[in-house]
């Protein structure tokens, strides 16, 4: 797939039925740079206008986006607009297939930097490695494996083995829990493929971002109807970081675009906020549009 | 050199089975010569003199009311402290002091390493998942660093000696270090228990510690700040170190803040003192790290501030420890500190620590499974699994534990133990000899850093245990080498500024206004019983009498101000008792005293240390058993006298600022209240009698101004309309509701509220519309309206901040 441009509007929108006195946010919400990602352009916009809006690079290298407003409102509104570039070629299978699962993660424990081997090698909050994580990967990442077999196996497998399912799942459920379940979302599918890898060896994180859907046969495409999207991201010693996307058995191409990445969700939660408020009732709504703009 | 007055009590120590091997007091060749005074103490005290300097020093510590746990929880218990010092020969003092220094500068750059380029980990001088394994490490904090001086400004080391006396480091502290306040109070119970050796004893002292500490801690705000404010972030009076948080804060002379006195607005941090915001520069952290910021790090933590880590790295705030220091907190960091040393300092470490191996290395954890038996293992995140003796283990436990360290061994290290020093114990059956641990504090001085002389000590719990997680304290002292430490200059001038007065945030005017109202309802309500059971034990028997009319109607108040229900066919004397002395019941006086002692823990900063003496003898005279035929009156008298004591202290030791002035308004308005409640209810009736009027004038110690007057003709002589005069419009009785009224007016304008000021006075106005005759509807209404001003006061002083909520989503995903 070649180059493509993208439009990506992620709106979220907060409704109290009683004033907020205050709300903090933490945010990932623009696109970051990276080898295959450029960013045109992006904007933020939060009504009402926060006291406060400052922004750095995080440990992960992501655009992190702190909120602070302290003007009572009951309405919290945040959007953020960007427009990106991607041109994200598939995997050549057959680089990644000289080696076995076992070699790779023994030339990169070998080679590797040791900082981005423990961070991403070792279990985090949301991925926690277990006996039936192990078990698990061990079917499909067997030591002798090609790499890039084993890797298009663990990402159909999870497909397969998994049913697609909202509200399964929540931020506690754990790998083990996911395991028994059968069914969850692309974060739990991410988050199980992150661990299966950092089991055999491999370091894997957890990526943040969108996927350009297509509208349903014959239709328009809805607007909003997109959504954020999470997959997961393994270190080989071939071609470095290979992104692969279980919720959908496939290897990212030019039709994904990256906000940001970390160890889990924990570390890149699109949007987290303190609130201050005697309100009972909160009502949020997430607003996601990827268009495609005219391509190059 | 030997010791030669003989009441035997160190020969017995020496020949003690457990006396074995490094001790503090005594070696091989008898007393050691730096301990000899101590060593001529004990024997001239002999056993019979060291157990009363015990006793006298759980005196001291039940009077300050020295705790450790949870006052407010009541899960605390009394500090304990053995009043023997342990004294180090100032010339090792001095050599483990540089290598103390040695070692707190090497942890400031491993610190400032880590979180900046990890060229340690890179390097693999530490193996990367010994640091970014540690759930102290906070990825959020990456790159805060300060403007200028030492990212590490505080320290605290665990240390104790090898089989050959030298000095080892057991663990480090940096996480939020204490302890520093329990030393200090510990030195000066043992100085007076052991008045006449510490006179004689030129002791280095402890005070410029703090001096010390408290001018780091200026120096570390930001540059923008011209007079720096400073804060102590609590995690609040339920922690179990609330003391030593609160007495630390009264040595540096910081306030103590917690979640809900702060907040961040335009990426500062603001303290809520009264109802302004005035900016903080420094955070000294006692909340540990994960908790401190619930944007970032635990979203369910309340005791927090959200924004804090974004002030912090926008250079807005510094917080001290600063955020992620907890990683220090390592075990297996130990292992690796002597290249670590090499690397960052080219130098090799003066204070080892003993051989620690961490299971993330293969060979290493082949290493810590063959000698189990022999080895310590330890989680390299205390807490998150309990230390094991390798030593103790079943055959089973043993497995399990290999099964553990093979399935995550990069979160497991094994040390071999440390054999520890011992140091002498007074117990009923002689010294003993218990290990002895010592926790060294630094802080960041001039080109290195400053220590605390000694350190807070502390002794294993029994004779046999090897490690010491007792809180059996001991003062250890240094002799002073005849150089004084000149006081630090700032490393930046301050302007000396006239402040306004202190403001207090919310939450502490609300608690100081508790104390006062308690305090109030504590003692009028003993006064109220104290009247009554005159009356029942004169007159219970003649039941048609003036005295029985007086009593009846006395215990109607009684049961009208406690809420505690008299039982058909219980006598009179006993039912006062139990208004008195049944804290089950919330009205009575045990359980207002209970909640005055319990609110006073929430602002312990502000109080004197007088109060805790006073509140320990009034808890336990509340606490005493009376016998059935003891009397109720010298009992009450007591917690009188105690009740007095603590308005002496308020009266004659508190500033007159806002804190005094929430203090009293609490008194002043519960006062106010209690008299036209207490009048509602005995003299509303015109018929009432004069013994009734009498009585309730002495309830409410106005007595002898009414005989006086009323002889004198200055007043009406009939007792009830001169105790309705006397006790609800005469501005000069202090016990007069009208009195309260301007007080409390007054008080209002000390806290600057001239709204609520000018309401007291207009209610104070309306007094003097008192209709003598049928003054009950009028007294209801008064009632009404003094409640009605203490709801507007609540509501405009001690609003919390709204309830905090975590938003966040998880839970969608797309699927093409």
């Amino acid at each position: 797939m070649s180059r493509r441009r993208h439009l990506v509007e992620h709106l979220t929108r907060y409704r109290y039925d009683a004033p907020v006195e205050a709300v903090y946010n933490r945010g990932f919400l623009r696109p970051r740079e990276t080898g295959t990602q450029r960013v045109l352009t992006s904007e933020l916009l939060v009504r009402p206008e926060p006291d406060q809006l400052t922004e750095h690079l995080d440990y992960f290298g992501n655009r992190s986006t702190y909120l602070e407003t302290r003007s009572p409102h009951t309405e919290f509104e945040v959007l953020c607009r960007s427009t990106v570039e991607v041109d994200q070629p598939l995997p050549d299978l057959n680089r990644l297939n000289r080696h076995t699962v076992g070699q790779a993660a023994r030339e990169l424990a070998e080679v590797g930097d040791p900082a981005l081997l423990a961070d991403f090698g070792l279990p985090s909050p949301l991925v926690a490695i277990g006996d039936a994580v192990r078990a698990y990967a061990s079917a499909v990442l067997a030591p002798d494996r090609p790499l890039g077999d084993a890797l298009a196996a663990l990402s159909t497998g999870i497909h397969h083995d998994f049913e697609y399912r909202t509200g399964a799942t929540s931020v506690a459920t754990t790998l083990e829990e996911l395991l028994t379940l059968r069914s969850g979302v692309c974060q739990d599918f991410a988050h199980l493929a992150a661990g299966c890898l950092r089991s055999v060896g491999l370091p894997a994180r957890y990526v943040s971002g969108y996927l350009e859907t297509d509208p349903p046969p014959g239709g328009e495409k809805l607007r909003g109807a997109d959504a954020s999207h999470a997959w997961v991201s393994v270190l080989t010693p071939a071609l470095g970081w290979i992104d692969i996307d279980p919720t959908n058995a496939q290897f990212t191409d030019s039709r994904y675009i990256v906000t940001a990445w970390g160890r889990d969700f924990t570390d890149v939660s699109p949007l987290r906020g303190v609130v201050y408020t005697e309100a009972d009732q909160s009502e949020l709504t997430v607003e996601v549009d990827v268009t495609p703009l005219d391509n190059p | 050199m030997s010791v030669q007055v003989a009441s035997g009590v160190i020969d017995a120590y020496r020949a003690h089975p457990a006396h074995s091997g490094y001790d503090e007091l005594a070696g091989p060749h008898g007393v050691r010569p730096h301990q000899s005074a101590l060593g001529e103490t004990i024997e001239s005290l002999g056993l019979s003199g060291l157990l009363a300097a015990r006793a006298e020093a759980r005196g001291f510590v039940v009077d300050e009311g020295v705790v450790y746990g949870s006052p407010v929880q009541r899960t605390s218990r009394l500090w304990n402290i053995d009043p023997l010092p342990v004294v180090l020969d100032p010339a090792e003092w001095a050599q483990l002091e540089a290598a103390l220094d040695q070692r707190s500068r090497l942890l400031d750059l491993v610190l400032t390493d880590l979180y900046t380029d990890r060229t340690l980990l890179r390097r693999r001088v530490i193996p990367a998942a010994v640091v970014l394994g540690h759930p102290g490490f906070v990825r959020q904090a990456d790159r805060i660093g300060p403007a200028h001086g030492r990212h590490l400004l505080l320290t605290a080391s665990d240390l104790g000696r090898d089989d050959s006396g030298a000095w080892r480091v057991i663990s480090d502290r940096p996480q939020a270090p204490y302890g520093a306040g329990y030393a200090m109070v510990t030195r000066r119970i043992v100085s007076r228990v052991m008045a006449g050796l510490h006179r004689t004893s030129d002791l280095a002292r402890l005070r410029g510690f703090f001096h010390a500490m408290t001018t780091a801690l200026l120096d570390a705000a930001p540059h923008h700040a011209e007079q720096p404010r400073v804060v102590v972030l609590s995690p609040g009076s339920a922690s179990e170190t609330a003391f030593d948080t609160s007495f630390a804060s009264t040595m540096l002379g910081f306030p103590v803040a917690e979640a809900d006195d702060l907040l961040t607005s335009h990426g500062r941090v603001w303290l809520r003192a009264g109802q302004r915001l005035e900016p903080v520069d420094v955070v000294l952290r006692r909340v540990e790290a994960t908790m401190s910021d619930p944007l970032e790090l635990r979203g369910d933590s309340q005791l927090g501030i959200p924004g804090l880590i974004e002030a912090a790295r926008n250079g807005q705030v510094t917080i001290a420890n600063p955020i992620g220091a907890g990683v220090l907190d390592n075990p297996a960091l130990l292992g690796y500190l002597e290249p670590v040393a090499q690397a960052l300092l080219g130098e090799a470490p003066l204070l080892t620590s003993p051989a620690t191996w961490w299971c993330g290395s293969p060979s290493a954890l082949s290493h810590v499974i063959a000698h189990l038996d022999q080895l310590v293992i330890k989680p390299l995140s205390r807490g998150t699994a309990p230390v094991v003796y390798g030593w103790e283990l079943s055959d089973r436990a043993r497995e399990g534990l290999i099964a553990r360290l093979r399935a995550e061994p990069w979160l497991w290290c094994g040390q071999e133990p440390l054999e520890l020093s011992t140091a002498p114990v007074v117990t009923a059956e002689g010294l003993e000899p218990r290990r002895f641990v010592l926790r060294a504090f630094g802080v960041a001085a001039g080109a290195g850093y400053t220590f605390l002389p000694g350190g807070l000590g502390r002794v294993a719990g029994t004779t046999g245990e090897r490690t010491v997680t007792s809180r059996l304290a001991k003062d250890v002292w240094i002799p002073s080498q005849g150089t004084r430490l000149a006081p630090l200059a700032p490393a930046r001038p301050r302007p000396v500024v006239i402040s306004p007065p202190a403001r207090v945030a919310p939450r502490v005017a609300g608690r100081l206004f508790g104390i006062g109202g308690h305090a109030e309802r504590a003692e009028s309500t003993a006064r109220l019983v104290k009247i009554a059971d005159d009356l029942a034990e004169d007159y219970s028997s003649r039941s048609d009498s003036p005295g029985a009319l007086a009593m009846a109607s006395l215990i109607q108040a009684v049961v009208a101000t406690t809420g505690v229900e008299p039982q058909e066919w219980e006598p009179r004397v006993d039912y006062l008792r139990r208004a008195v002395l049944d804290a089950g019941s919330p009205g009575s006086v045990g359980a207002r005293a209970e909640q005055l002692v319990a609110g006073a823990q929430h602002v312990r900063d502000l109080l004197s240390v007088d109060t805790w003496s006073v509140f320990g003898r009034l808890e336990r005279t509340l606490a005493d058993d009376l016998a059935p035929d003891d009397q109720l009156q010298p009992l009450l008298d007591d917690v009188l006298e105690s009740l007095l004591a603590f308005a002496g202290i308020l009266s004659q030791s508190m500033v007159r600022d806002s804190s005094w002035a929430f203090l009293d308004a609490g008194g002043r308005l519960e006062r106010a209240t209690r008299t036209a409640v207490l009048l509602r209810q005995t003299l509303s009736d015109p018929a009432a009698g004069d013994l009734v009027a009498e009585s309730v004038l002495r309830a409410c110690e106005s007595i002898i101004t009414h005989r006086r007057r009323s002889a004198a003709g200055t007043g009406p002589s009939e007792p009830r309309e001169s105790a309705l005069v006397l006790l609800v419009r005469d501005d000069t009785n202090p016990r007069s509701i009208a009195h309260q009224l301007l007080s409390l007016a007054a008080d209002l304008r000390l806290i600057g509220d001239e709204t609520l000021a000018g309401q007291a006075d207009s209610l104070r106005e309306r007094l003097d519309s008192l209709p003598l005759d049928e003054p009950g509807d009028w007294l209801d209404r008064l009632t009404d309206e003094l409640a009605g001003l203490g709801a507007r006061l609540a509501a405009r002083h001690f609003v919390p901040q709204a309830t905090r909520h975590l938003a966040e989503s998880f839970g969608w995903g797309g699927r093409s």
